[in-house]
């Protein structure tokens, strides 16, 4: 058998310079140190690598109009594999051994709430840039002072596809409808949030079919037939990423798109629209991101300079860690300091001139800090590009009114 | 009797060490590691009770770890109840429901046994992520766990835990070391080798099999109060059956014949995971490249191995 010899002092010299790390990033003071967490392995990676994309782009302007309050930003970016316990280990590991100032939290759902509980435990300041589950801020249960979202929120986009459905729908006289959603939480939740505004500003549909696919289910045939027997007028999905562009594909066969009004809430993502075979005209989609909603200079500008520099379309994940990095730099300018502690006072209520706001700003709303003011619409598809055209920005005024409503529904306030 | 003592010896002198490390580095990420260490070592051992000396494969151990972050973070969360007592609760819970599982599993034999415990933990799975009202689904329980405090002691203070996890480390390596040293532990190994002889010499294998498994999920769901303490919370990723393959990497890379091999393997996996994930994207491929260097290169388990150069014979007498 071979012998395995590693000499003494390749060892003792190996575990000094693992050992001497933390200590020499922690000398280099000047630089502002932002953790960035996300899942940059496995199916979910395009989520992680289309954030730090956004963050890149953000860092070097920031960088070269002279950092956070005269400091340059350093990012740190780590995987967390889509496991919480994995978040949380990594969030904790960037705010102690890594000397992380801050946090841009771009996990989903559960991670999201496993880096949450750091955040409580540690009182560091963080960003969420990619939850969408309101109650993350919405629920006092579960709000940290240090913490803040700078992602779109489901009750948000509920409240919106819901007055927009019920406008079509009034319009063209759709009042039997059918669901196909994802079967776990998030499907569930989101197709009855948002059936209950359709119903709210439309009292007279019916809802007669409903389809529960599984989770990455390669065959939608069942699905399918099942949908086009039911002989609904509209259908609603909130389906997404590779399970849609799945479903799309298939339907296209049996000519479902023809056959009733489809409401698709996360189809206008380039990630989804690039995807597709032959993508049906006429569907009606929430915005994710495309450079038609908000419909100006400044978002078309960004989403050119991102494709330019990445070869490809910005995602919806990419605005939303773009805006944390804004709400970053605007924190800084307004607290003139890049302390944490200054930084997280001068976030709450932080209105700034940004890309994505419906007006060309978006705010950082005191009362829950959680970002609000952001383009969220819903249009038609297109086959070709810009592939969502006629993008209808929604009224924030509405959207206050009956957010306000869910949450005193539900005791939040 | 000296072996007990000898033992107890040396778990408190790894106390003590543990205890005196953070005065001389500040590195919070070794007292992280060493929280995650315990939680894991706990169910890799657990499951080793099964695994290396039942000759029980169990594909679904993860259940009881499973079921330990989650009924102890719900019994915290949901009731008033202290946290020793809500950890006394959590052992009775796995333990019972061990009992209903093991009832229904230990009848089956080798790739069945294995894969109806691979189905349980999967029905379990499901259960939680469909129970959404309970357990938050695919969300997790959030908000985090309240009260962490035993005996005045604070747990929400990362020193403390971390003191916490290493003494229940010990004390759970201490019992299980007992166990198998003890007359039972001898059962359990005939039993491994040669079934029907067992049989024949009087052991009544099935309460063998049976007290061994819920022994297991025990100590297993210690492994995940100590996790659950961790995250301040349950998800289900941490019910979910690859959980159930890390313990078994656990034990395939520190050695499955050595009473400590788990906790080397939770030990080498752990260290693995958290230096590659700071170097590449690329974890699983890194990873695979080592246990194939491991299952090729040492051909057991790298406390086994270590053993064996050493002329002995591994102490869980795999034969």
């Amino acid at each position: 058998m071979r012998q395995y010899n590693l000499p003494r002092r390749t060892v003792l010299t190996g575990a000094a310079a693992v050992l001497a790390t933390p200590h020499i990033a922690g000398a280099q003071a000047k630089a502002v140190r932002i953790g960035m967490q996300a899942t940059f392995s496995g199916p979910l990676a395009q989520s992680g690598i289309t954030h730090r994309n956004a963050i890149e782009m953000e860092v070097d302007r920031i960088n070269a109009a002279g950092g956070l309050a005269g400091r340059p930003i350093e990012m740190v970016y780590r995987d967390s594999k889509s496991q919480p316990q994995e978040a949380a280990r990594v969030a904790r590991e960037l705010v102690n051994s890594d000397g992380c100032d801050m946090l841009l939290d771009a996990e989903s759902s559960a991670g999201s709430f496993a880096v949450q509980e750091v955040v409580r435990d540690l009182g560091v300041l963080c960003i969420h840039s990619s939850s969408e589950t309101s109650s993350l801020t919405a629920d006092p249960k579960y709000r940290v002072a240090s913490a803040f979202r700078s992602s779109r929120q489901g009750i948000h986009d509920a409240i919106v596809g819901g007055a927009y459905a019920a406008k079509v729908a009034d319009a063209r006289k759709l009042t039997k409808w059918a669901t196909c959603s994802p079967d776990y939480a998030y499907g569930r939740d989101t197709t009855a949030q948002y059936l209950e505004y359709l119903k709210h500003f439309k009292p007279d549909i019916e809802v007669i079919s409903q389809a529960w696919p599984k989770l990455g289910q390669p065959d939608f045939t069942e699905v399918i037939t099942k949908l086009i027997q039911a002989k609904p007028q509209a259908m609603y999905t909130a389906l997404y990423g590779g399970d849609l562009t799945a479903f799309i594909n298939q339907g296209n066969i049996y000519a479902l798109f023809s056959a009733m009004q489809v409401f698709s809430v996360n189809l206008a993502d380039y990630t989804a629209l690039t995807a597709i075979k032959n993508l049906p005209a006429g569907i009606d989609t929430g915005n994710r991101y495309v450079v038609t909603c908000p419909d100006t200079a400044a978002n078309r500008e960004w989403g050119e300079a991102y494709r330019k520099r990445f070869k490809e379309y910005p995602t919806n994940w990419s605005w939303e860690s773009s805006t944390g990095m804004r709400f970053f730099e605007g924190a800084a300018k307004k607290a003139g300091s890049a302390d944490p502690k200054k930084l997280a006072e001068a976030l709450r209520g932080l209105k700034i001139d940004c890309p994505f706001g419906v007006d060309g700003t978006v705010t950082m709303r005191a009362e829950d800090q959680t970002v609000v003011g952001y383009a969220i619409g819903w249009g038609t598809t297109l086959t070709k590009p810009p592939y969502v055209a006629d993008v209808k920005a929604a009224d924030w005024g509405t959207i206050f009114e009956l957010e306000t409503e869910w949450k005193k529904r539900n005791g939040f306030i | 009797m000296a072996r007990i003592f000898r033992d107890i010896a040396i778990g408190i002198l790894a106390i003590a060490v543990l205890a005196a490390v953070p005065h001389l580095t500040p590195s919070k990420a070794f007292q992280d590691f060493v929280i995650r260490c315990s939680s894991m070592a706990l169910f890799a051992t657990s499951l080793n009770l099964l695994v290396g000396y039942t000759g029980l494969s169990s594909f679904g151990h993860g259940l009881f770890f499973g079921l330990g972050t989650y009924s102890f973070a719900l019994l915290m969360q949901r009731t008033g109840i202290s946290l020793p007592m809500a950890f006394i609760a959590t052992l009775l819970i796995n333990a019972v429901t061990a009992v209903a599982v093991g009832a229904i599993c230990i009848r089956l034999r080798l790739i069945y046994f294995a894969f109806v415990t691979l189905a349980m933990q999967m029905l379990m799975h499901s259960v939680i992520i469909s129970w959404v009202g309970l357990t938050g689904g695919d969300q997790g329980l959030q908000g985090g766990i309240p009260r962490r405090v035993v005996a005045g002691i604070d747990l929400g203070d990362q020193y403390n835990l971390y003191i916490f996890a290493a003494v229940v480390l010990v004390i759970g390596l201490l019992i299980m070391r007992h166990i198998v040293n003890t007359s039972f532990g001898t059962s359990l190994r005939m039993i491994r080798d040669n079934e029907a002889r067992a049989s024949f010499l009087g052991i009544v294998v099935w309460r063998v099999k049976l007290t061994v498994f819920v022994l297991s999920a025990v100590f297993a769901s210690v492994g995940g109060v100590v996790m659950s303490l961790f995250v301040s919370g349950a998800y289900p990723e941490l019910i979910n059956w690859p959980i159930s393959g890390d313990a078994i990497f656990a034990i395939v890379m520190g050695g499955v014949g050595s009473f400590l091999g788990p906790t080397v393997g939770t030990m080498i996996l752990l260290l693995l995971n958290d230096v590659v994930t700071r170097q590449t994207e690329y974890y699983g491929l890194a990873l695979g490249i080592i246990i194939l260097a491991f299952a090729l290169g040492l051909r057991r388990g790298l406390l086994d191995f270590i053993t064996e150069r050493l002329g002995g014979r591994p102490a869980g007498g795999i034969s």
